[in-house]
């Protein structure tokens, strides 16, 4: 499997032959695009292109060539190969590029993130606040600079941990005074914090103050987290209400940062396979996948047709799982206690023992290798599987289904609230269940057929209604495709090798970039991989689709009432490790 | 006044206020159970048999726990709350017959403590005064959940008090007296009220849990979205106060409803032996908790806005038609005592053409 | 009796007083339902029992519990600022000081103030026999139906001013 060489199909420098410039980097496809005309070139590429998905915005930090650079990843909703383009600055502060979130409301949380970890400013952006880190943070953690307290070495494995066979804790060798740099000026027996949340409820502020019909009513803040019982995790919600009528609303998160991406830029290729369980701790068998196609890509290997299968199938069991709990946790925030999200572990813990079968883990799975999966699968679990695929979920499915569907007062709950137009879904970059319950038949399972999706017969499930009724239905319509496509997938998988070579600690990974992105569970997920031929990758960015997914919290909110904010929030499906990262 | 007099009222009230208290804590413990049925799990079995020693090790866990008090609450007021909550749901029981009255030596005992003739009105006034503790609690945590769901609850029990009320007049109508204890001997013969009014009972059964705040009507405390609502700030013996207000408001609802239409203490041989009537209030009222705790295993809650226009626009006009249904057809059936049974045609009709509406109107509402 | 009568008395004075000095609002709502029922005990000691607990229920449990509501939802009040009276207390204190010595006046004037009430007999049902005065053409009707429009006009009133004119 090459790189995504077809982008060239597009040739934006004829278009821009002043502007642009074609990547020509060893490995690297897509656009080098001049800072002054990246706005020009964005609103073509998206008006006249049609490349209406913004898939990922990201930055990297080329600090040997001394240049900064931003990496915007299109799509078209339609299907197809993606456009790449880049714009390269000088890395000397202040660095500015404007910011497309005009163009693609999607770009607004991400670009925030560019600042936050890279420094990076965009002009245009209307709440460029940081966002993973505090406010109050000094530096900017993923420039390759910046160093963490207790930094040992730029890359693993760490020379000290093993210095005779025998492991030292990097605490031992590094006291607190040792390694700790202050930003200059900082003297920590004087120091006062200020308020960080003070940028975020002056971004709120024009709300409080709002008068209607001569009436001045007080609105209140009302921080729904981080300790609240229907956020999912530690995030945070800055809700403005009139009543219980929500009229602003500001997604607040990081509580869970740390900083995945330069660890997994620290780590060696093979060492962040099991890392990318962490993420969607949900979903562990989908985020190897999108990794390890990541990787493939780079390396150039193929993946062996028994372990298509097994991925196939191990990603779809993924699926069902994480909608059944979906659907589980759904029911729950909507006040149907727990008795359905218990229904929905009953089914849950038979996909997880398959896993345990397979893996050896339940949910840190750790299963994908590069070029294939670690281990064959075991007879017993194929046997379970079939068991389960032909006899048990199908029903259980439908018992699901109808256990609540048709209650009165979930529908009352659920229809016509936390409306997303197909337009504006696509503009703020949804992915998954969440597009596609707007009516936006995108999977990328057919949009961009990864693996072996293209031989499976599977209908894409969208739903006209745009709002919280339609998500509970493509998740439950979801859970019936996927079973379509174990069927076929347990009835032809063939016998032979799961790895295409003897299995290797350290691979070789030439250098280059790779943007490997599948359907998970919750939308889109990206990996976008840059090597520079070491051990080590160079740039490793998650395209999360819970963070993404966050950016039209607000739109769907406003307006609603306070008890439709949880379950708008629900239907999202963000799990914090992921949204966090 | 005599001594005797005196001794019968302490006793009585003394038995009463600790059947509430180990109802309380064994409700708990029934709920845990069958929520764990309900939910294909096994619920609390480890301390004693069946888990039957699990409220103790619940008291003493809420007994030994620190109570914090927020810096910022009212303190006189955060204090008094709970008491606020927990006093009403006690005295409220004070005027249900648990059975016919009985010979003792040479003296009559009831078997209630206050057999006063407006019985029923007591009930209302007890209820209307139950929303205090909540409202308070609420205001004094000074936290905005609390607040919230202070608010809420205020808001909540006023609407649903009216409808309360109503289906009151529905049994004070049928019995022709306000007195509990003649509402139940009118019931004699198996002419249960919730025959002769099913809408009648099953309004005050809505009503009633509205009134207490249970599923699907908890919007005071929605853990999804107000943590845990108007006791959010409370911890330790003060939480456990509120606790155990909301279980013995349970228990007494049920007992309330159980009297005024589920022909109360009645039942086969209770005039022989007066005190199988406890015995049968018993039995309806664990039958009526595990509705309460049916629906809490498997309903959705209500949103806050829907629930007050299903209070204000289903519930009240419907308790209205109900109310002048059975007084219409208490008149007609001074002419011919077989025209009573028009009272549950029409109001069954009455309450199939509310559902319809309701459906309407989500309907209409889903995609306006 | 007598005694506590006037303990009842003193403590509806009382509480009546604290609900216009005490700067709190909210703790001036607690001392008016203190007040309020202080007025239902002394109903219940005039076997009106009936009247008692519908003090209970409409003073207590509804207006009372609206002006709490009131008072929490204008949070800026809660903690009251400055003096509660202002410079027209005297002219209030004034009226109210008439009204008292008008009805006190009046009162005394009517022989039956100063009569012990002849005890009910057993079987009198009070709250029948206020049912039956309500709807009864001879006795009062008429004001009672009077009232009940006027109830009616001012809920539509509510219904009006709170409607959202979109």
């Amino acid at each position: 499997m090459a790189t995504t060489v077809s982008t060239k199909s597009v040739d934006l420098s004829t278009i821009f032959p002043d502007a642009v410039i074609a990547d020509e980097r060893k490995g690297y496809t897509g656009w080098l695009v001049e800072k002054d005309n990246l706005i020009e070139i964005a609103t073509y590429v998206r008006e006249e292109l049609d490349y209406d998905l913004l898939s990922s915005v990201t930055g990297v930090d080329y600090l040997p060539e001394e240049k900064m650079e931003v990496v915007y990843q299109v799509y078209k909703t339609t299907g197809g190969p993606g456009l790449f383009f880049k714009v390269q600055i000088p890395r000397e502060d202040p660095m500015e590029i404007p910011s497309v979130i005009n163009i693609w409301p999607g770009a607004d949380l991400q670009e925030r993130e560019i600042w936050d970890l890279y420094g990076i400013k965009f002009p245009g952006h209307p709440d460029l606040r940081r966002i993973l880190t505090w406010e109050g943070f000094e530096g900017h953690p993923m420039r390759k600079d910046w160093q963490e307290p207790f930094y040992e070495e730029e890359t693993k494995p760490f020379k000290s941990r093993w210095p005779k066979g025998e492991h030292i804790h990097a605490e031992e060798i590094n006291p607190y005074h040792d390694n700790l740099k202050f930003p200059p000026k900082f003297n920590p027996e004087n120091w006062t914090p200020t308020d960080p949340e003070e940028a975020l409820y002056t971004s709120l502020k024009k709300f409080t103050t709002k008068n209607e019909d001569g009436l001045e009513a007080e609105q209140i803040i009302v921080n729904m987290g981080p300790q609240h019982p229907s956020t999912h995790g530690v995030f945070r919600a800055v809700v403005v209400l009139d009543g219980e009528k929500v009229v602003s609303l500001k997604p607040v998160m990081g509580y869970l940062h740390r900083n995945h991406e330069k660890i997994g830029e620290r780590n060696t290729y093979l060492h962040n396979m099991p890392y990318t369980d962490r993420l969607d701790y949900f979903n562990s068998m989908a985020n190897n996948w999108a990794y390890a196609l990541a990787v493939e890509k780079l390396m150039g290997i193929e993946v062996t047709e028994r372990s298509e299968y097994i991925r196939v199938i191990m990603s779809e069991l993924t699926r069902i799982q994480n909608h059944l709990v979906w659907v589980g946790i759904f029911l729950n925030d909507l006040g149907a206690v727990v008795t359905p999200l218990l229904y929905a572990f009953e089914e849950r813990e038979l996909i997880l023992d398959i896993f345990e079968e397979v893996s050896g883990a339940r949910m840190m799975c750790n299963y994908y290798r590069f070029g294939g999966v670690v281990r064959d699968m075991p007879v017993r679990a194929f046997e379970k599987l079939k068991q389960l695929v032909y006899d048990r979920l199908p029903g259980k499915i439908e018992e699901f289904e109808r256990l609540l569907s048709e209650n009165e007062i979930l529908l009352s709950r659920v229809k016509g609230i936390g409306y997303l137009s197909a337009k504006d879904a696509i503009a703020t970059s949804m992915t998954g269940p969440m597009l596609r319950a707007s009516g936006v038949p995108y999977d990328i399972r057919r949009a961009e057929p990864y693996g072996i999706y293209d031989r499976f017969d599977f209908d894409v499930v969208t739903r006209p209604e745009c709002d919280l009724y339609a998500r509970y239905h493509v998740r439950i319509e979801e859970m019936h495709q996927s079973l379509r496509i174990l069927e076929q997938a347990v009835s032809t998988i063939p016998e032979g090798p799961i790895l295409p070579k003897k299995p290797v600690y350290q691979v070789r990974v030439p250098a280059g970039e790779a943007y490997g992105r599948i359907e998970s569970p919750k939308g889109e997920l990206g990996f976008y991989v840059i090597s520079n031929g070491k051990p080590n990758p160079w740039r490793y960015h998650v395209r999360a689709p819970s963070f993404i997914n966050i950016t039209a919290l607000e739109k769907m909110c406003v307006g609603e009432k306070i008890a439709d904010f949880v379950a708008i929030l629900g239907a999202i499906d963000i799990v914090l490790g992921e949204l966090d990262r | 006044m005599d001594w005797t007099l005196w001794l019968e009222l302490v006793i009585k009230a003394l038995v009463l206020i600790f059947a509430l208290l180990g109802g309380f804590a064994y409700l708990t413990w029934y709920e845990r159970r069958l929520l764990a049925r309900f939910q294909s799990r096994l619920g609390p079995n480890r301390a004693g048999p069946f888990g039957l020693l699990q409220p103790i090790a619940d008291a003493v866990k809420l007994i030994f726990k620190e109570e914090l008090t927020p810096a910022k609450a009212y303190k006189l007021v955060f204090f008094l709350a709970p008491i606020m909550t927990l006093v009403p749901s006690v005295i409220i029981a004070a005027v249900i017959p648990w059975g016919p009255p009985f010979q003792l030596g040479d003296r009559i005992v009831t078997q209630s403590i206050a057999d006063i003739n407006v019985g029923v009105l007591f009930l209302m006034s007890i209820a209307s005064i139950a929303v205090y503790g909540i409202v308070l609690a609420g205001w004094s945590s000074n936290n905005k959940y609390a607040m919230l769901g202070g608010l809420r609850s205020a808001a909540q029990m006023i609407s649903y008090e009216l409808t309360l009320g109503l289906a009151f007049v529905v049994a004070i109508l049928l019995g022709n007296s306000m007195n509990l204890t003649d509402i139940v001997e009118a019931q004699r013969d198996g002419r249960w009220f919730v025959l002769v009014q099913p809408v009648g009972a099953l309004i005050l059964w809505i009503a009633t849990l509205a009134e207490v705040n249970r599923h699907p009507f908890d919007m005071p405390e929605a853990e999804q979205e107000l943590t845990a609502g108007y006791h959010t700030e409370y911890s330790g013996m003060k939480f456990a106060l509120f606790f155990m207000a909301e279980y013995q408001k349970m228990i007494v609802v049920s007992a309330i409803l159980a009297t005024l239409f589920f022909g109360g203490y009645l039942g086969p041989w209770v005039d022989r032996w007066p005190l199988l009537g406890p015995v049968y209030m018993f039995l309806k009222i664990v039958i009526l908790l595990f509705i309460m705790i049916w629906v809490r295993a498997t309903w959705p809650r209500i949103r806050y806005d829907r629930l007050m226009a299903f209070g204000w626009k289903v519930l009240l006009p419907l308790a209205l038609a109900v109310v002048m249904i059975t007084a219409v057809g208490i008149l007609l059936a001074e002419i011919n005592p077989w025209m009573i049974w028009l009272i549950p045609i029409f109001s069954l009709i009455a309450g199939a053409f509310a559902s319809l509406m309701i459906d309407r109107s989500l309907r209409r509402k889903a995609y306006a | 009796m007598t005694i506590l009568f006037l303990i009842i008395a003193i403590v509806i004075l009382a509480s009546a007083v604290m609900v216009v000095t005490t700067r709190n609002l909210v703790h001036a709502a607690l001392w008016l339902i203190v007040s309020l029922f202080g007025v239902a005990v002394l109903f219940a000691m005039l076997n009106a029992g009936f009247l008692a607990v519908v003090q209970v229920v409409v003073y207590i449990g509804a207006i009372a519990i609206l002006f709490i509501f009131a008072v929490m939802l204008t949070r800026r009040e809660m903690r009251g600022h400055g003096k509660p009276l202002n410079n027209n207390w005297w002219i209030s204190a004034l009226l109210s000081l008439l009204t008292f010595g008008g009805l006190a006046m009046l009162l005394s004037n009517w022989d039956g103030f100063s009569q012990t009430p002849a005890d009910f007999p057993s079987d009198f049902d009070g709250v029948a026999e206020l049912g039956n005065a309500l709807i009864d053409p001879n006795q009062f009707v008429l004001p009672f139906e009077v009232a009940s429009i006027l109830l009616v006009a001012a809920l539509v009133g509510a219904v009006y001013i709170a409607s959202n004119r979109k």
